[in-house]
């Protein structure tokens, strides 16, 4: 890994980081759905750091050129973030789902009792 | 006995206020509800200038979200005896009393209108005929029970049904899951002849691209529902 890339995936990184920060205080971005994100941000900084261990990664999981092995952990990581939004999706929908319920009956409930008042 | 209509209705302007006239023409002392899932036409303002007793959802929900809307309703208010009839006018209204007659003299938790017992009136295309054989026997197989017109939306549902539909009821074609749900639950499920109209306005939630993605939705919700401990008990 030459020092120019090294640089650079620090900066991307380190980017990365603070905007992810300044979204959480911001309360437009919750700290739980970060993690993921946070444990991807210190596997890259650790290749940064220390290169020896990308080497050593790729051959503990039998693949035979280290971009090989940035691809199939970038894919399995990616899949992971996705699955987890998937799930989340699923548990707003459902939460949507409930509170509309809830509104338009109590929408109705309200609107019985003012012309109740009228009349 | 208090009764409930439950009636789904998206962009139903043309169709929804001659249903609910025939309703209560047919019905005088079942009681009536209109869900509007959100249309994005004037049935709001058809319901409103008509005082026909409507919720109105503020997002769209789709049939299953609506129609849970209705079973809450009747949970809240008491209602002994529910049945969903759809916003179109498919579902002919002359049934209602001999359905709730039905209800009451077999003690079934739930009676389907099903347009397979006679064969009479408007009947369906040929593939979605082939897709019914396939849910009764995918049905029959889970449950042992063998119901002829699995996909129909013209069903009635009693205080049990109420109140296990209230809890919890399929988001998108609702209708074979929640059968399955209610006989896993030890409901018992009687099915009555009726003659389907063709549809009056607007055209059919399952076009012919839908199709596959239905029966592989509705096939894995069954075998996943079968997975499902069971939460509720009927009483018998």
């Amino acid at each position: 890994m030459t020092t120019r890339l090294r640089i650079i995936l620090l900066i991307l990184i380190l980017s990365m980081l603070i905007h992810m920060i300044l979204l959480i205080r911001n309360k437009k971005m919750q700290l739980q759905y970060t993690l993921t994100w946070l444990v991807l941000m210190i596997g890259l900084a650790a290749v940064v750091f220390n290169p020896n261990l990308l080497g050593q990664l790729t051959r503990f999981l039998g693949i035979y050129t280290p971009i090989n092995m940035i691809f199939f952990v970038g894919f399995c990581v990616a899949i992971v973030i996705i699955y987890q939004l998937t799930q989340t999706v699923s548990v707003l929908s459902e939460q949507i789902k409930v509170l509309t319920q809830k509104v338009a009956l109590l929408e109705k409930e309200v609107i019985v009792e003012n012309s109740e008042e009228q009349e | 006995m208090k009764k409930l209509v439950i009636i789904p209705a998206y962009n139903e302007e043309k169709s929804i206020l001659g249903v609910v006239r025939k309703l209560q023409q047919d019905a005088p002392d079942f009681d009536y509800i209109v869900i509007n899932d959100c249309s994005r036409d004037n049935t709001e303002q058809v319901l409103d200038t008509n005082q026909i007793n409507h919720v109105t959802l503020p997002v769209n929900l789709g049939i299953g979200g609506a129609v849970h809307t209705g079973y809450i309703y009747a949970m809240r208010k008491g209602y002994d005896c529910a049945v969903q009839i759809d916003g179109d006018g498919q579902h002919d209204t002359a049934y209602l009393q001999e359905m709730a007659a039905e209800l009451e003299k077999t003690g079934a938790d739930m009676v389907i209108g099903s347009r397979f017992i006679t064969y009479e009136g408007f009947q369906t295309s040929f593939m979605r005929r082939v897709g019914k054989t396939y849910l009764s026997g995918l049905i029959r197989l889970v449950t042992g029970e063998k119901i002829s017109d699995p996909t129909s939306g013209y069903r009635m549902v009693n205080r049990q049904g109420i109140r296990l539909f209230a809890g919890d009821y399929p988001r998108d074609y609702p209708e074979p899951e929640s059968i399955v749900t209610l006989l896993r639950a030890g409901g018992k499920v009687k099915e009555y002849p009726v003659i389907m109209k063709k549809r009056e306005e607007g055209v059919s939630s399952i076009g012919p691209w839908k199709a596959v993605y239905y029966m592989v939705k509705v096939t894995l919700a069954i075998i996943i529902e079968k997975m499902r401990p069971r939460t509720v008990r009927f009483e018998k």
